[in-house]
């Protein structure tokens, strides 16, 4: 039985993780704006994070060391500390945002006030963390993230031009504008290549106690986690381009993402998607937070854990409350959860060589590693996917810029 | 450590995690203190932890110095028990001196029922 909850950890990464805000947003977004031209880039980057989620879970198990002490280790305390703030400046724009999208889909099931479901939301979080063990958390997100399944069946409702779809997962020249592409094909990578994602699976294959043993876990964590959060980007975007593309309409809200769900499969369809987004992106929610918490204690060497008590790793503890206070004051001044959350994907993207470049170094090196330093195919994957990340870390913010966020 | 075995003080050993005799993490390797240039047998003589040393590892390092409170310790090199994912250390973090950012942080957590 263990095993199957273990599983649950890449499942709760997968959809907690995977699916998350940035993945809601930029998925239906570039479906109802591109159609289905960009499905190939879901499957870059669900391979991509597969790679890296992989290596990172592998250095962690064997190594004993999360992302951010590799971090440290690697590029010393000058570097490694720029790594830190850039990465706790993108966290925190992601939790904001992720915060919003829970009270967001709060408001459309309860229709209560937005501002009120955002204390409520972040309270209720708060307490969620405070009171529930790590494994209970990983379930209850995990599980009730997978209503969102729910979009497969409506894309499949939706008929969609099957023949345009298979066609989407061959890159091809496009008629639409290129720098919309470009961008929308950037945000897509970063949405899927998170690095909180990394941060939090790696804290938590340390704090499991993972060894060499576990190594077949973590890869089967990794492929099947991450694939199944993938098939669920790849439904958001085929039912926004068949619903949305047509009509012209520009998806600027949660609801919207709701919707395509609402409209082939009727009341049932809305409420699985709202449950489903509310579990997805308040899991997300809780890793963003978390992750943020273990980067600076990692950083700083203090005693950290959820499976410590709180009195046990109070700087950690006090770390994550901070974060998700933060969160709330960002997300309450009104500003725009889906325009945050594009900020945050963009700038996300910009930091990503800083993780992955050290994850890549220390997965290497022998003396950390012993035999289970990278193979041949995870060297080749992870060089390959180090070009493209430095790719589209320089040209993210210029793209953003350009086309005003993907409307040209 | 037996002596054939080589270790990278850069790589190896500075920005390590500290661990008590306990199992605390207390601390990350700030820097380090070499003696015995002149005499022909460079050593280290301590592991350096807290903000103040955080000056000597570039700009970055001053400015994050600048902006953390806290004092240094110096762990002797003798406390050292041994080396493998983290830095050992023979006695409590609480003898050292070490993780008393912790300890402070501790009474704003555990007046919380659960904590």
């Amino acid at each position: 039985m263990t095993k199957v909850f273990q599983i649950a950890l890449g499942i709760l990464a997968a959809i907690g993780g995977f699916v998350d805000i940035g993945d809601l947003v930029f998925n239906v977004e570039a479906g109802a704006t591109l159609g289905y031209q960009l499905l190939w880039v879901i499957v870059v980057g669900v391979v991509g994070i597969i790679v890296y989620s992989e290596m990172c879970g592998r250095v962690a198990a064997v190594s004993k060391r999360p992302v951010f002490d590799a971090i440290r280790e690697r590029l010393g305390f000058g570097v490694g500390f720029g790594a830190l703030v850039a990465s706790q400046i993108v966290n925190l724009m992601t939790l904001a945002a992720e915060v919003g999208g829970v009270a967001l889909a709060l408001e459309l099931l309860s229709g209560l006030s937005y501002r009120v479901l955002i204390v409520l939301g972040v309270s209720a979080l708060g307490v969620v963390i405070w009171v529930t063990p790590f494994e209970w958390i990983e379930r209850i997100f995990g599980y009730g993230g997978l209503a969102l399944l729910v979009f497969v069946v409506a894309a499949i409702k939706l008929h969609p031009d099957w023949g345009e779809v298979a066609r989407g997962f061959v890159p091809h020249g496009t008629s639409s504008d290129k720098l919309v592409y470009a961008y929308f094909a950037v945000g897509l990578l970063g949405a899927a290549m998170t690095p909180y994602e990394v941060y939090f699976y790696s804290s938590g294959v340390v704090e499991e106690g993972w060894t060499a043993k576990d190594l077949g876990l973590n890869r089967a964590n990794a492929i099947i986690g991450y694939s199944l959060g993938g098939t669920l980007s790849l439904a958001l975007m085929i039912g926004a381009a068949a619903l949305y593309q047509p009509l012209g309409v520009e998806p600027a809200f949660i609801g919207t993402v709701a919707l395509g769900a609402q409209v082939p499969l009727g009341t049932i369809g809305l409420l699985l998607a709202l449950v489903g987004i509310l579990f997805a992106v308040g899991g997300a929610a809780i890793d963003t937070c978390f992750s943020g918490a273990y980067n600076m204690a990692q950083f700083f060497g203090w005693e950290w854990g959820k499976q410590r008590r709180p009195a046990g790793a109070p700087r950690f503890t006090l770390a994550w409350i901070v974060l998700l206070v933060l969160a709330l004051l960002v997300i309450m001044t009104g500003v725009d959860p889906v325009l945050v959350t594009e900020y945050a994907v963009i700038f996300s993207v910009v930091a990503l060589p800083l993780t992955y470049i050290p994850i890549l170094l220390v997965a290497n090196d022998r003396a950390y590693m012993g035999r289970y330093v990278n193979g041949r195919v995870a060297n080749v994957f992870g060089f390959v996917y180090l070009v493209v990340i430095l790719l589209v870390s320089i040209t993210a913010i210029p793209l953003m810029i350009v086309t005003h966020q993907g409307q040209g | 450590m037996s002596a054939e075995e080589t270790l990278d003080l850069g790589l190896g050993l500075l920005d390590h995690q500290l661990v008590d005799r306990e199992g605390r993490r207390c601390g990350n390797v700030d820097d380090l203190e070499l003696e015995g240039f002149r005499d022909g047998e460079p050593r280290v003589a301590a592991i350096l932890v807290g903000p103040p040393v955080w000056r000597g590892r570039g700009w970055l390092g001053r400015l994050a110095a600048l902006i953390t409170p806290g004092g240094t310790v110096r762990v002797p090199w003798a406390e050292v028990e041994k080396i493998d994912a983290a830095v050992h250390l023979r006695r409590t973090a609480r003898e050292l001196r070490l993780g008393r950012g912790d300890d402070r942080a501790r009474k704003w957590v555990q007046w919380i029922p659960g904590s």
